[in-house]
């Protein structure tokens, strides 16, 4: 059995970046790998849909809809957008940040709200506040890819340079300061 | 060595190990990284094209003289280089000779989802069809032996889900190019009609040859009744529906989709086709007398690309099985749209704001093209995009058509790549449409490839023709407005102008400026100046720039790149620099 990973966030986020270091992880650990990516019109500043599937033997490389075992998004307008990749009991989990969309005004905390009482197995993770505290939004990837490994069961990808190590371990912390989510 | 791989980058390994010695390309989605990976082997002959015909030709010339060589392209891009690949297939060739499509399922990133695998057909050109990284590399290695052999070039057939895919791939060290050197063969390389009608006759036997030789490229997996025969990445899904709905089947993978292997037909009277695209498997299937169930018949869509579920529903349905699918949960608000825009500070976004000003009430209509500028469809100026050089070319047919005012928009890159015989026709026949060349110095639509616009200046080009030519800077967008008036005066006497509109793409300054450590000036609102006009945000339309529940603008300071553009059309001076605009302008220039 593969584990379906969808990630999203804007085009500039790294969103790319992410799933090839969840891919990198995955495949140190002697896993079979593919990551599905789109590139092109997704980079202008476009919502950016990275699926990555890992597993002893993995052949489709996409995830379809309602297959996602989880959901992992550097932006919250994006992650209601790929709420319906999720999975019954799939995990959710979100950066607290809104990059806001063009012609519609979204409230940071109204969204998160949302998000968090409609889907039961929901993370909220401040990567973007973390990443601006280490001195650049830049690294909101990375903190996210600490907070998500352990929920993964994967480890650190060996690929990471000192500054994005740090920020996996600034993520890695803020998982251990947050209470589980299938309460 | 075992590597996470792109599709593109295992092809552009395969092709090393295979000994490529000639490698051309034009940047197109989902088939750019094909050549990009291939750039930084110095011994080999490797070159960004000006269009996909003149890719075609170097690698078809060099594979004649006997070279191994490779052409890569988009879906689409076979359609520019489908007068040589016709040929290609009478002359055959000495060296191997690789055709390389990416083709674009679902279109993420293209204008229509031609299945490539028809040219296959109807030049009578083999194609490979790989279904993941892994064995695009092998595949991309061992067709300049398979071509040798035939003495034919071979086309690989990607898909968007198998050229950006990573995966595990094994690599082997790269072979030492193959040269080679052109020997005269008049009856065989010169096609006039005495000569082709010998080739025609050899063409069609060496197809019926060639049947046997994709037989070879068959693998048969499991067993039973049911009989799944598919190609490419159709497979993957193939595989994982198999499991999920417990059947036990017998799975037919064909490495070679076209010509369909006479042995197929062996196998079963009845089969079940999955296959990437339009049905080509199957309708050589059923010429060759089996029963198929697949897209013929709707087992399977017609359109959009396939996925576990859609395989899974489709071999469901052609058995008669009941299927349960994943019923996708609903958001707890309505994600609003966010269409891709163009870069925040993109001087492209100046040009489009300068050309509304300069043609106020005069209703043009806009004349589009691909690359970064179709996104000026959010400004409402890209009234029309078809294809390559459509801007210039159908621009023009309107012109004439109704005497109508047509503004053509077209980028620096397209426009070596399409415009240029273009501008003979409007020349000559003196067609008064505005064309506008957005040159920022780079195929910036793909990723920022080298656009031959500082070697070959547009308007040295467009002078020589004897088109009257002015040139702009679009983030001084007061003083463009005018000169763009200018050109409008020419219009008006009822004859053709061009506008050249250069700034380099904002992408490569940034990038450029990070890795120097320049930091550039960051634009911020004066909350009292600003009154909520909107011409930032729904005229110049930034994206950097959104707005506020009380319509005031908000810049967000980690997109801002310092281009003042917004500075420049506010008429309230509410734009606030932090840090110098003049000499961040003039680094950026030389970007």
């Amino acid at each position: 059995m593969a584990t379906s990973i969808v990630v999203v966030g804007v085009g500039g986020q790294g969103v790319l970046t992410l799933a090839k270091w969840i891919g990198e992880a995955a495949m140190t650990e002697g896993y079979d790998v593919r990551i599905a990516e789109i590139h092109g019109m997704s980079q202008r500043g476009g919502s950016v849909e990275v699926h990555v599937r890992f597993g002893r033997e993995v052949y489709a490389p996409i995830v379809e809809e309602g297959g996602a075992d989880f959901v992992i998004a550097l932006e919250a307008v994006e992650a209601l957008r790929a709420f319906r990749y999720l999975k019954p009991g799939g995990v959710l989990v979100v950066n607290r940040r809104v990059i806001q969309p063009p012609g519609r005004w979204y409230d940071l905390g109204e969204v998160i709200e949302a998000i968090r009482t409609s889907w039961p197995k929901t993370y909220i993770a401040p990567c973007y506040d973390v990443a601006l505290g280490l001195g650049s939004a830049l690294y909101e990837n990375s903190v996210m890819l600490g907070f998500v490994s352990q929920l993964l069961g994967l480890p650190m990808p060996p690929s990471l340079d000192e500054k994005n190590r740090a920020a996996f371990h600034r993520g890695a912390q803020l998982l251990q300061n947050t209470p589980p989510a299938d309460q | 060595m075992r590597l996470l791989l792109l599709g593109n980058e295992a092809i552009a390994y395969g092709a090393l190990s295979g000994g490529v010695a000639v490698a051309t390309a034009y940047p197109g989605t989902p088939s750019t990284e094909i050549l990009e990976t291939l750039e930084e082997f110095k011994d080999r002959f490797v070159h960004w094209a000006a269009n996909e015909k003149t890719a075609f030709e170097l690698a078809y010339g060099a594979a004649l003289a006997g070279a191994r060589a490779l052409t890569a392209m988009k879906h689409v891009g076979l359609n520019v280089a489908a007068d040589p690949l016709h040929s290609a297939a009478y002359t055959g060739v000495e060296g191997g000779f690789l055709i390389i499509t990416a083709d674009d399922p679902g279109m993420h990133s293209s204008q229509n989802e031609q299945d490539t695998r028809w040219y296959g057909l109807q030049s009578y050109v083999p194609v490979l069809e790989p279904g993941d990284p892994a064995e695009a590399y092998k595949m991309a290695k061992a067709a300049f032996e398979l071509s040798e052999r035939l003495k034919h070039p071979v086309m690989l057939r990607s898909v968007t889900r198998v050229s950006h895919v990573r995966a595990p791939v094994e690599l082997e060290p790269p072979a030492p190019p193959k040269w080679g050197r052109f020997t005269r063969d008049v009856k065989r390389f010169n096609l006039v009609p005495a000569n082709a009608r010998e080739r025609r006759k050899e063409l069609v036997e060496k197809w019926e040859k060639m049947r046997d030789v994709a037989g070879e490229y068959v693998a048969v997996e499991g067993a039973g009744d049911v009989v799944v025969i598919t190609s490419g990445v159709a497979y993957n899904y193939v595989k994982e529906a198999v499991r999920r709905l417990g059947i036990v089947a017998t799975v037919v993978k064909l490495g070679i989709s076209v010509p369909a292997p006479r042995k197929v037909a062996e196998l079963a009277k009845s089969v079940i086709v999955v296959e990437e695209g339009d049905p080509v498997v199957e309708f050589q299937l059923r010429a060759m007398g089996v029963a198929t169930k697949g897209k013929l018949d709707g087992y399977f869509p017609k359109y959009g690309e396939l996925d576990i579920g859609k395989v899974t529903a489709g071999l469901a349905k052609a058995l008669d099985l009941p299927y349960d699918p994943p019923r996708p949960p609903k958001p707890p608000m309505e994600p609003a749209p966010r269409p891709p825009a163009l870069c925040p500070g993109c001087p492209h976004m100046g040009t489009f704001y300068i050309l509304r000003l300069a043609t106020a009430g005069l209703n043009p209509v806009w004349s589009g093209d691909i690359g970064c500028y179709s996104l000026g469809i959010n400004m409402g100026q890209q009234d029309l995009i078809t294809h390559m050089g459509s801007s210039v070319g159908l621009g023009a047919g309107i012109a004439v058509a109704g005497r109508q005012f047509v503004v053509a928009t077209v980028g620096d890159s397209t426009f070596y790549h399409a415009v240029l015989p273009q501008l003979v026709d409007v020349s000559t026949r003196s067609i008064p449409i505005l064309i506008v060349v957005m040159d920022n110095a780079y195929t910036a639509m793909t990723g920022g490839q080298p656009s031959p616009s500082r070697a070959v200046p547009v308007e040295k080009i467009t002078e020589a023709l004897g088109l009257p030519t002015f040139v702009i800077d679009p983030v001084d967008i007061k003083r463009s407005v005018e000169v763009v008036k200018k050109a409008m005066e020419v219009i008006k006497a009822g004859k053709p102008a061009v506008v050249v509109s250069r700034r380099p793409c904002t992408l490569v300054a940034a990038r450029k400026a990070r890795r120097a450590g320049v930091q550039w000036p960051r634009y911020r609102i004066d909350p009292d100046k600003c009154t909520g006009c909107g011409i930032c945000y729904n005229l110049l339309r930034c994206s950097a720039i959104s707005k506020r529940p009380d319509k005031k603008a908000y810049v967000d300071p980690a997109l801002c790149v310092g281009c003042g553009m917004c500075a420049e059309v506010c008429p309230f001076g509410a734009f606030v620099p932090e840090g110098r605009r003049d000499r961040w302008l003039e680094l950026w220039q030389q970007a």
